[in-house]
């Protein structure tokens, strides 16, 4: 008997010992973002809390940085095989990681996990195979600064673009320092093509691409857009400075009520109320070609999520993109962040509270996600060379047609 | 033969951190600037001999990125030390009183201690269509309209240039406040029972005693300025089209935004020659001036 | 008799012009800065522009301090800066000596390559570097820092060092040695005493750069609790937006100590020190 109890013993404490063993086998991931700093202190390490403990075993290590050198981080990281295992990621950005080889194909990681993707918003492939997924989307509707409008006596929202041209002549009043629209072409950030100048095209259902390739030559559809756009700076309705404006200089002034009409960012609603109460403004659909009744193209931007390709584990960190899409996560994180969710079946809470979020919710459902940048190489790259004939365009010292020539050769030696 | 060891000993330290730290990386981009394919490419890289170095000289954007930083490293050195040479020598007459002194000096030396990010920062502020500068040229009627500093291709240069060398000059001033206190009295006191004016004992005296010490810096400077990124990248992004491309930023954008890393590597030693050039001038100098 | 007080008068007077106008020069963008540490973003951003407005308030402070994330960046700064400038010093003391003293083999090589290692533009040496730093096993920690801004300031320490001994007589060294001294006892008791104005200009300039730097300071760490102070501003720049009036309140705060240091050492600027010392 006194046998059987030691065998007993012996094998429950090398259970024990095997069981700690394995127990002990924690898995450490590190997450590459720009997000934590972006949100409210503390909230995405709440969520990665959550992460940890549903996965036992998993912790999470967060790498924040500025969201300006975000990306350049990851290269060198990649370069030197320090990479994170989970990376934040901008569509513009995606082409190049792949062309690196240091993404991860997520299609295979998903098949392995059997992950049912349907519940999937948008997946960013490149040759079939998805690299990234929009964790949440940014969307770029019009803002519009209501006080001003009816002090220029316009009583409506401006549905074509003749009708935008309209307003925002009859808002700039030079004397008092205001202007129609702001237009940020910053060269060090110039995502303002991409949100204030080709979302022009999208809006129309235009295309900046044919067959894969950059068509900007002999495209009505772009070459509409920027002769608008000539004509708005032309008329000195844009505000002063557009030069080296930037995202954020580009709000600071609309919220002093210097600009009647904006591009921007969803994500800018809350700051814009908490910097100016008293500003009344609403949210509108980016204006039209006159007669195009089509779905309305509306650019975004996404906070993107990756998969290192030497990470040692993938398992675990496609658990992590799992629990991010997962409907719940998803909906709180796009609810703190005031994006739209990439999961189909999450709606933010601000939605269903939020007159304005759901005034542009409304635009985002009759409308469809356009970034043509998104999964193209060197897509920031490729902004900026448009932005500099652009800038040399509007300064007249260049013709539409030379310029959209130069821009579609700079852009095809990217291309093979 | 032990005494031709000690000189080594005392700079071994230096040598081995330049060494390991400054001849690796150099050495790997060096290696870069030869091949093609690095870095953001799943192909292995390829020898391309100097092929790189032709496509790079032959660029019309690097000559213009070439020009405009011979432009700010030069009017940069000239302003600098202008700047911080006369700033030196008021804080250095005699008649004024210690305390009065030393509240100068601090505030000469303020724009110094900022992080460059945060000097782009301010001066985008300031000269911002709406900022304080155009409002102050506004009410003392010196401009109807807001002036675009920074993005007008015809002034964005020289705002730079003059934004540098706001943030460069208080360097100069304190190594010249230092090297005054050097000069030794009797220099100046031969000098007035010459019956030297004040400008020619400036001339005669202050000069040639500061001018180890010119030349260290204006060199020093020179190289330094031509690196000058954050500062430009912040204001102007190198725009407007192109206005305040230095090396530096054009370099930055063959290596992250156009994943040209080869092409970065290869402007990197078109630089590096530059500045030896510079160097080998300096160690001239300086050979000849102790012999 | 009075003409020559007139003049005196005179060169006092602008004297004090041209003291005001540089000072006005060098501290009205800075005193901004400060006025706007204390606005809130938005009126940071209103037109006519004003020094003090409504919106005044200790928030953007409170709002950094009261942060243990900033309290941090601003520990690692002075760690960091404060070892750099103490190990640039003692390294460009050694290495300028040699170069003052002593002839050698490779002399002028060395001393180019010396200036020629710092010119080769850091943001290209960045990936090289990054991977150097990863396989010596520093990543992400103070040496990784310490090390790196050394390679960046030890040039021009070694420079102004051989300077500041090159003007020094060599009958100075002479003399001790009669007496029986060593080169060692040389240079520590006799050459570092007097150069002290040269050496603390150095150790400024030397403190200010690790201070400020930073591209490295990022891209060589990996977490928040080795970063320092610029990396913290650069944090307030969003994606979408910027924390105006906290970026200025930490960049004030962050020029405290390194304003203070300047003020402790700056009596070494006035005494005539070295020219009293080479008379003697």
């Amino acid at each position: 008997m006194r046998k059987y109890a030691v065998v007993l013993l012996m094998t429950l404490a090398l259970l024990i010992a095997v069981g700690g063993a394995v127990l002990a086998q924690d898995v450490t991931l590190e997450f590459q973002q720009w997000w934590e700093p972006e949100l409210p202190e503390g909230a995405f390490r709440a969520l990665m809390d959550e992460f940890e403990a549903q996965n036992p075993g998993i912790t999470v290590e967060l790498i924040s940085g500025p969201y300006s050198t975000t990306r350049d981080q990851i290269v060198a990281g990649a370069a030197t095989g320090t990479m994170a295992d989970v990376v934040g990621l901008d569509g513009a950005w995606v082409n190049d990681f792949v062309q690196q080889g240091s993404l991860a194909d997520l299609s295979a990681l998903m098949s392995a996990a059997m992950f049912d993707d349907s519940e999937l918003a948008a997946q960013i492939q490149l040759n079939g195979s998805t690299y990234m997924i929009p964790v949440v989307n940014f969307v770029y509707p019009v803002f519009v600064n209501l006080d001003l409008m009816e002090a220029a006596g316009i009583e409506a929202a401006p549905m074509t673009r003749a009708e935008f041209a309209d307003a925002a002549a009859q808002l700039t009043d030079t004397a008092n320092n205001v202007y129609g629209w702001v237009l940020p072409l910053s060269l060090e950030q110039p995502n303002g093509i991409q949100n204030d100048v080709m979302s022009w095209v999208w809006a129309s259902g235009g295309s900046m691409m044919a067959d894969g390739l950059p068509n900007l030559v002999d495209n009505e559809d772009v070459s509409s857009a920027i002769e608008f756009i000539k004509g708005l700076y032309d008329a000195g309705v844009i505000a002063p400075g557009a030069f080296t404006m930037r995202e954020q200089d580009k709000v600071e002034e609309f919220t002093n009520g210097r600009v009647g009409m904006m591009v921007d960012s969803l994500a800018h609603i809350n700051l814009i109320r908490e910097r100016n109460p008293e500003l009344n403004f609403a949210i509108t659909a980016l204006p039209a070609t006159e007669g195009y009744d089509g779905p309305r193209g509306l650019p975004y931007a996404s906070w993107g999520i990756g998969v290192a390709e030497n990470s040692e584990h993938q398992e675990e960190a496609w658990k992590l993109v799992e629990f991010l899409m997962s409907a719940d996560i998803n909906t709180q994180l796009s609810s703190i962040a005031n994006a739209f969710p990439g999961n189909v079946n999450s709606t933010p809470d601000f939605v269903e509270t939020d007159e304005l979020f759901a005034a542009a919710f409304e635009v985002f459902q009759t409308g469809y996600l356009a970034n043509e940048f998104t999964g193209l190489p060197v897509a920031e790259n490729l902004m900026r060379e448009f932005d500099e004939e652009f800038q040399l365009y509007l300064d007249g010292d260049s013709s539409l047609e030379d310029f959209l020539a130069n821009a579609q050769e700079a852009w095809m030696s990217h291309f093979e | 033969m032990k005494k031709q060891f000690i000189p080594f000993a005392y700079l071994s330290p230096t040598l081995f951190l330049i060494a390991v730290l400054s001849f690796i990386p150099i050495a790997t981009v060096f290696y870069y600037s030869l091949m093609d394919n690095v870095i953001i490419t799943r192909t292995d890289p390829t020898f391309v001999g100097l092929s790189n170095y032709i496509e790079i000289l032959s660029d019309d954007k690097f000559l213009q990125a070439l020009r405009n930083t011979l432009f700010l490293a030069i009017v940069s050195v000239i302003g600098h030390f202008l700047l911080g040479l006369s700033f030196a020598m008021l804080l250095n007459a005699k008649t004024l009183n210690p305390i009065t002194k030393a509240i100068f000096r601090v505030i000469y030396i303020l724009p110094w201690v900022f992080t460059a990010s945060i000097i782009a920062i301010l001066w985008r502020l300031l000269l911002n269509p709406n900022g304080a500068v155009n409002y102050l040229m506004s009410i003392s009627r010196l401009a109807d309209s807001p002036t675009e500093w920074l993005s007008s291709r015809d002034l964005a240069l020289n705002t730079v240039t003059f934004i540098n060398i706001w943030a460069g000059y208080p360097f100069y001033m304190v190594s010249f406040l230092a090297g005054l206190q050097g000069i030794p009295n009797d220099l100046y006191e031969a000098g007035k029972v010459d019956g030297a004016s004040g400008v020619q004992l400036f001339r005669f005296v202050t000069l040639p005693q500061l001018k180890p010490i010119i030349i260290s810096l204006g060199m020093l400077d020179f190289i330094w300025t031509t690196h000058q990124f954050t500062l430009i990248w912040m204001t102007t992004g190198g725009g407007p089209i192109r206005a305040t491309e230095m090396l530096s930023t054009f370099t930055y954008k063959l290596a992250f935004s156009s994943n040209e890393f080869s092409l970065a590597s290869t402007t990197a030693m078109v630089i590096l020659a530059l500045s030896l050039f510079v160097a080998i001038f300096y160690v001239r100098n300086q050979r000849l001036s102790s012999e | 008799m009075t003409s020559r007080l007139g003049t005196i008068h005179l060169t006092k007077i602008l004297l004090y012009v041209g003291l005001v106008a540089g000072a006005l020069f060098a501290g009205l963008p800075v005193l901004w800065m400060v006025a706007s540490s204390f606005k809130s973003n938005t009126e940071i951003f209103a037109y006519p522009p004003q020094l003090i407005d409504d919106s005044f308030s200790f928030a953007a402070y409170s709002a950094v301090l009261t942060n243990p994330q900033q309290q941090r960046f601003f520990f690692n700064s002075y760690l960091v800066s404060f070892v750099v400038t103490l190990f640039t010093l003692i390294t460009g003391i050694l290495a300028g000596y040699a170069f003052s003293r002593y002839d050698f083999k490779f002399k002028s090589t060395l001393n180019l390559i010396i200036i020629g290692v710092q010119s080769v533009p850091p943001i290209t040496l960045m990936i090289p570097y990054f991977g150097l730093i990863v396989s010596l096993q520093l990543y992400n920690s103070y040496w990784a820092l310490i090390l790196t801004y050394m390679v960046f300031t030890l040039p021009y320490a070694i420079i102004m060092m051989t300077g500041y001994f090159n003007t020094l007589p060599r009958d100075l060294d002479e003399a001790v040695m009669i007496d029986g001294g060593s080169s060692f006892i040389i240079l520590w008791r006799i050459l570092v005493p007097i150069s002290l104005p040269g050496i603390v200009s150095v150790g400024v300039y030397t403190f200010m750069l690790a201070w400020n730097e930073f591209l490295f300071a990022l891209t060589l760490t990996r977490t928040n609790d080795m970063r320092t102070v610029p990396v913290g501003i650069q944090l307030l720049m969003g994606q979408h937006s910027f924390e105006w009036n906290q970026m200025m309140a930490m960049s004030v705060l962050g020029s405290l100590p390194v304003l203070i240091l300047f003020l402790l050492f700056q009596r070494y600027f006035i005494a005539g020190m070295s020219a009293g010392s080479i008379k003697g």
